[in-house]
C-alpha cells in the first residue's frame, strides 16, 4: 500500500510537471520541493526539540517482512540538511537553467525538474527509513534521479560517460547493501537498521561491517571509490553538483554512521574505529592532494568534496576509538564534530558549487587558467564565494573551523588522557596536512578566478548573475555564519543526534570551550574591523595613488604573465605525482628558446585510480567483447544452429554427469 | 596578571626584531643600528601615504588588518611562563595554528590580487610551506599534550612546572623543533630572506611588494607578534624544564630567538628553494621524532 501511494505521489509530480507551461515549471518543481522540504522539517525540528522518535509508516509483506520508517534525531538532522540543500538547488536552478529553455525540448526541461523533485523527496525518505525494503527502494530511486540529472547535457560525450560510470559504479554499490541487508535479515529475521545490534552482538561483525561501509561508501566517495565524483560533478549541471556532492553523497556518510552506531562491545569498536580513521586519512589526504592539482573550478571542488568526506570519517573513527577505551569526552568530540562536519559541508560546498555555476553561466568555461579577476565583474559571486572559501579551509570565525576542532579535540583529548595515543596522533597530523593543503588548494582556487586581471576577453566582459540565483546561494551562506558565530547552539542541536551514540549527555562539558569560540571569533572580526578603521582615519587626509602593479622594472607585463593555477601548486604537485598520472599534450616552450614561436602546452594530473579503469585490462575486455561480437553474424539459421549447440551441450553433460 | 601577560609578549615582539640586528651587526663586525630603530621605521610608514595598484581590489586594502587582526588574536591564547592568557580553552592549540593561517590567507589572497606573477610566486610558496609547516606545529602540541595530560597552552604550561625531569630531552628537542618554525613562519634564512626584495628566492617579502605605509606597517607588526607568539611557546617548553616563571620565560624567548636567528642569518646562505620543501619536511619528521620519544618516555619503556 505504501509503495503504492510513493508511486502515485510520483506520477502525480511527474504529471504536474509535465502538463504546466515551461516557464512555470520551475514554480511547480519548487513548490513540491519546498513542500516536502518543509513539512519534513517541520516535523525534524518537533523530533530534536523532543528528542523523541516518530514513526512514520510500517506495514508488512515486503520480501523483508515488517517494514518501517521513523525520525529520530539523527534522521532529523540530516533531513534538514537535505531540506536546506534541496531548496537552495532548485531555487539556483531556475536561474541556470532560463538559458536552456529555448534550446533544449520542454520534454528535456520537464524530465530535468521532475528528476529533481523525485531525488530531493528520496533522499528525505532514504534518511527516515527504518533500513530494508523501503531503503533500498528510496536509495534506488535516489540513483537513479541524480542519474537523469546527471544526464542534463547528453550530448556531450563525457557527460554519457560519466553518468554511465555513475550508474555502473552506484549498482555495485547497491548489491552490496543488498547482500548486507539479506544476511541480516537471514541472520535475525528482519533487516532494519534497529536488527544490526542483535546481529552484532551474536556475530562476527567484521564482514557485515566491511560489506556495508563499502556499500555506503560508494555512495559517499571513500577511496578507491571515489572515482565516480570528479567525473560526475563537471558533467553535471552546477546545482544538481551542489545537490549531489553537497547532500547527496552525506546520505553514504548517514548509512555509515546508523551502522557503526550498533557497534557495541569494546573489540570491535577498536577495530571498526581504526578501519574508519584509517579509511578517513587515506581518502582526505588522496582528496586534498588531487584537489590541489586540479586546474578546473568543478573538479577541484568535487575533490575537496572527497576530502571533506575523508575528514568526517576521521571523526567517526576517533569517536567509536574514544568509545571502546571508554574516553566519552573524545567519543563526543569526535561523533559531533563528524556531524557537525558533514552539515557545515553541505553548507560551503552547496554555496561554491552554486558559484562555479556562476562561474560556467557567464565565462562559459570552468578552467582556472582561462579565468581571472572575475571580483571586479561578479562581486557578489567573489563575495560569497570567499565566505564559501574561507569556511571551507575551517578558518575561523566561520563554521568549518568549529567542526574540525571538534575533532581535532577529539584526538587531542585521547592523547592527553592516553587513550589511543598512535591511531589519534596519525590522524592528528593528517587532519592538520589536509588543511593545509587545502589552504593552498583554495587560496590557488579563489585567487586565479577572482583575483588580478581577466585572463580572456569573454571573461572580461562578464557580468553579475540573476538575484534568483543570488538568494540561492544566501540560504547555505546563513548557516554558513550562524553555525560559525553561535557554535553553542549548533553544538546543541548536535548533541540530540549524538545522544544516540552515547546516552549520557555531556555537552555541557564542551559548552565553555564553545563559549569562548564564539567569543574570540566575535574579538577576531571586531579587531579586524577596528584595525581597517584606523586604516581608513590614518590615510583619510593624505595622498593615497593608484598606479599599475610594480612589475619589478618590467614594464610591459600582461595578463598572461600571471601566476596561473598550474604554476601556484607547481611546488605541491613533486609532493603529489606519485598519486596523479600526468597527461601532457603539446609541448611547452623550452627552456633555450630566447625568441619563443607558438606553443600550445596542456597538462592534466588525472587520478591513478581513475587510470586502473583504463588499464590493460580494460582494453583486453574490449577486446574480447568484440571476439564474441562476431558471433553476432544476423543470419537467423546461425541463430538456430547456436541453439541446437547449446542444447547438445547441455545434454552431453548431463550425460556425463557434470551438470 | 593577564595584563601582565600581554605587555610582556608585546615587549618580546618588539624586542626579538632588535636583537636579531644588534646579533647580525655584531658578528659582522659593525657597529650596526639603534635597537629599536625599526619602530623608528614603523613610525614612518605609519606617516605615510598609499599607492595601490589599479588591478587590485578590496581585498587588497582589506587583507592586512585581517592578517594582524589574526596575529594579534592568535597571541591573545599564548601565555608568558606561568601567567594566564586572556583567552584560553580546551583546544585554544587549534584555534592558535588556524588563526595563524587564516592570516597567511589574508595576505596569500591579497598577493594574488595584484595580478603580478613575483606576488603569485609568493603566494605560492608561502601556501605550500604553509601547508606542510602545520603538520609539525601540531605535532609538537600533540608531544605538549601527552606530557602534560592537559589541551590547553594554559594548562599544558602550568602542569608543566611538575615536569619529571626525564622530559627534558623532549622538552629540549620541542623547543629546537619550534625555533625552526619561527624560522619557516616568519620568512627567515635559511627558508626566506628578508633583506631581498628584489630576487625570484623570496617568499614572504615579495608577497607585500605592492604595500606600503599603513598597510605595510600592520604586515611588519603582524609578523612580530607572530614571531614572538611563537618564540614564547619555545621558551616557555624550555622553561618549563628549569622553573617556569614568567621573567625567565621573557628572557629565554628573547635570547633564543633573537640569537638563533642572528646567528643563522650571519653565519648561513639560504636554501636553494628546491631544499626549501625537505628542510621543512625534516622539520615535520622531527617532530614526529620528538612525539615518538615522548610517548617512549611515557610509556616507561626506556629509563
Amino acid at each position: 500500500m505504501f509503495f503504492i501511494c510513493s508511486l502515485l505521489t510520483l506520477v502525480a509530480i511527474a504529471t504536474l510537471i509535465f502538463a504546466v507551461p515551461l516557464r512555470v515549471k520551475i514554480w511547480a518543481a519548487l513548490t513540491v520541493v519546498g513542500l516536502g522540504a518543509l513539512y519534513a522539517s517541520a516535523r525534524a525540528i518537533e523530533v530534536l526539540l523532543s528528542g523523541a522518535t516518530i514513526r512514520l509508516w510500517q506495514f508488512g509483506g515486503t520480501p523483508f517482512g515488517v517494514d518501517s520508517g521513523s525520525l529520530d534525531s539523527l534522521s532529523a538532522l540530516f533531513v534538514l540538511v537535505i531540506s536546506l540543500g534541496a531548496i537552495a538547488a532548485t531555487l539556483y536552478s531556475r536561474g541556470y537553467l532560463s538559458h536552456y529553455l529555448e534550446t533544449k525540448s520542454p520534454i528535456h526541461i520537464s524530465l530535468h525538474y521532475t528528476s529533481l523533485a523525485i531525488m530531493s523527496l528520496a533522499m528525505l525518505a532514504v534518511v527516515c527509513s527504518d533500513g530494508g525494503f523501503s531503503f533500498l527502494f528510496f536509495w534506488e530511486l535516489m540513483t537513479i534521479a541524480s542519474f537523469l540529472l546527471i544526464l542534463f547535457d547528453a550530448e556531450r560525450r563525457e557527460v554519457c560517460r560519466a553518468a554511465l560510470s555513475y550508474l555502473i559504479m552506484m549498482h555495485v554499490g547497491f548489491v552490496l547493501l543488498l547482500v548486507g541487508f539479506v544476511q541480516l535479515h537471514a541472520a535475525t529475521g528482519s533487516a532494519s537498521f534497529a536488527a544490526l545490534t542483535g546481529y552484532f552482538a551474536t556475530q562476527p561483525f567484521l564482514s557485515l561491517f566491511l560489506v556495508f561501509v563499502l556499500g555506503f561508501g560508494m555512495k559517499a566517495g571513500l577511496f578507491p571509490m571515489h572515482v565516480w565524483l570528479p567525473e560526475a560533478h563537471p558533467a553535471a549541471p552546477s546545482h544538481v553538483s551542489a545537490l549531489m556532492s553537497g547532500v547527496m553523497i552525506k546520505t553514504g556518510i548517514y548509512g555509515i554512521l546508523r551502522v557503526a552506531m550498533a557497534l557495541s562491545d569494546t573489540a570491535s569498536l577498536h577495530i571498526a574505529g581504526m578501519i574508519l580513521l584509517g579509511m578517513g586519512v587515506v581518502t582526505g589526504l588522496w582528496g586534498v592532494m588531487l584537489a590541489a592539482t586540479q586546474n578546473d573550478v568543478k573538479r577541484l571542488l568535487a575533490y575537496s568534496s572527497i576530502e571533506n568526506i575523508g575528514v568526517i570519517l576521521i571523526g567517526m573513527g576517533v569517536a567509536l576509538l574514544g568509545e571502546s577505551s571508554g574516553n566519552q569526552l573524545m567519543a563526543f568530540c569526535g561523533i559531533a564534530g563528524a556531524l557537525l562536519h558533514t552539515v557545515n559541508h553541505s553548507f560551503f560546498k552547496s554555496l561554491l558549487f552554486f558559484g562555479a555555476g556562476n562561474i560556467l553561466s557567464q565565462t562559459h568555461t570552468t578552467s582556472l587558467d582561462a579565468l581571472g579577476g572575475l571580483g571586479k565583474h561578479m562581486p557578489l559571486t567573489a563575495i560569497l564565494f570567499l565566505v564559501g572559501t574561507v569556511a571551507l579551509c575551517a578558518l575561523p570565525p566561520l563554521n568549518g573551523f568549529v567542526s574540525e576542532l571538534l575533532i581535532y579535540l577529539g584526538m587531542f583529548n585521547g592523547i592527553a588522557s592516553s587513550n589511543d595515543i598512535l591511531p589519534s596522533v596519525i590522524g592528528l597530523v593528517s587532519l592538520a596536512l589536509i588543511g593545509g593543503v587545502a589552504v593552498l588548494a583554495f587560496t590557488k582556487l579563489y585567487g586565479t578566478v577572482f583575483l588580478g586581471s581577466p585572463r580572456t576577453h569573454e571573461v572580461a566582459e562578464a557580468s553579475e548573475v540573476d538575484n534568483c540565483r543570488v538568494a540561492a546561494m544566501a540560504l547555505p551562506l546563513l548557516g554558513i555564519l550562524v553555525i560559525g558565530l553561535f557554535p553553542q547552539e549548533a553544538l546543541r542541536v548536535v548533541a540530540q543526534a549524538v545522544k544516540l551514540f552515547l546516552p549520557t549527555d555531556i555537552s555541557w562539558q564542551l559548552s565553555p570551550v564553545m563559549v569562548t569560540i564564539c567569543r574570540s571569533a566575535w574579538l577576531l572580526i571586531l579587531v579586524s574591523a577596528i584595525l581597517f578603521r584606523i586604516r581608513i582615519r590614518l590615510l583619510q587626509n593624505r595622498t593615497v595613488a593608484e598606479g599599475p602593479t610594480w612589475g619589478c622594472g618590467f614594464t610591459a607585463t600582461n595578463v598572461r604573465m600571471q601566476y596561473s593555477g598550474e604554476s601556484f601548486s607547481e611546488g605541491l604537485e613533486a609532493i603529489a605525482r606519485p598519486l596523479t598520472h600526468d597527461s601532457e599534450e603539446g609541448a611547452p616552450v623550452g627552456k633555450n628558446e630566447i625568441f619563443p614561436s607558438d606553443h600550445r602546452f596542456e597538462i592534466r594530473h588525472k587520478d591513478r585510480i581513475g587510470q586502473l579503469f583504463s588499464a590493460w585490462w580494460v582494453e583486453a575486455l574490449h577486446l574480447i567483447n568484440s571476439r564474441v561480437m562476431q558471433l553476432r553474424t544476423g543470419k537467423i539459421n546461425h541463430y538456430i544452429l547456436f541453439a541446437l549447440a547449446f542444447l547438445g551441450l547441455v545434454f552431453l553433460l548431463s550425460i556425463f554427469n557434470l551438470l | 596578571m593577564t595584563i601582565l601577560n600581554i605587555i610582556l609578549l608585546l615587549v618580546v615582539a618588539v624586542t626579538i626584531p632588535g636583537l636579531i640586528n644588534r646579533t647580525r651587526a655584531r658578528l659582522a663586525g659593525r657597529n650596526g643600528i639603534r635597537f629599536m630603530q625599526h619602530l623608528y621605521d614603523l613610525r614612518l610608514l605609519l606617516r605615510k601615504g598609499a599607492v595601490y595598484s589599479t588591478t587590485t581590489s578590496a581585498l587588497f586594502r582589506i587583507a592586512p588588518s585581517i592578517y594582524l587582526a589574526a596575529a594579534i588574536v592568535a597571541s591573545l591564547f599564548i601565555p608568558v611562563g606561568n601567567l594566564s592568557p586572556l583567552i584560553s580553552f580546551d583546544g585554544d592549540l587549534i584555534a592558535f595554528a588556524y588563526t595563524l593561517a587564516l592570516g597567511r590567507v589574508a595576505l596569500v589572497l591579497a598577493a594574488m590580487d595584484t595580478g603580478s606573477s613575483f606576488e603569485g610566486m609568493g603566494a605560492s610558496r608561502e601556501a605550500l610551506y604553509g601547508a606542510l609547516v602545520e603538520p609539525a606545529l601540531m605535532l609538537i602540541f600533540a608531544t605538549l599534550a601527552l606530557l602534560s595530560g592537559c589541551t590547553s597552552f594554559a594548562d599544558i604550561f602550568a602542569a608543566g612546572a611538575t615536569f619529571d625531569l626525564r622530559y627534558a630531552i623532549v622538552l629540549l628537542l620541542a623547543a629546537y623543533v619550534l625555533v625552526k618554525i619561527v624560522f619557516t613562519e616568519s620568512g627567515r634564512v635559511p627558508v626566506d630572506d628578508p633583506r631581498t626584495h628584489l630576487e625570484l628566492t623570496m617568499i614572504h617579502e615579495v608577497m607585500c611588494l605592492d604595500y606600503c605605509g599603513v598597510d605595510l606597517a600592520m604586515i611588519k607588526m603582524a609578523g612580530w607578534l607572530k614571531t614572538a607568539s611563537l618564540a614564547m611557546l619555545a621558551a616557555n617548553a624550555v622553561a618549563a624544564m628549569i622553573q617556569l616563571c614568567w621573567w625567565l620565560a621573557v628572557l629565554l624567548a628573547v635570547l633564543i630567538t633573537g640569537l638563533a636567528i642572528g646567528i643563522v642569518e650571519s653565519t648561513q646562505a639560504r636554501n636553494k628553494l628546491m631544499r626549501n620543501t625537505t628542510f621543512i619536511l625534516a622539520i615535520a619528521t622531527m617532530a614526529a621524532l620528538v612525539f615518538f620519544t615522548g610517548y617512549l618516555l611515557q610509556l616507561k619503556l626506556v629509563f
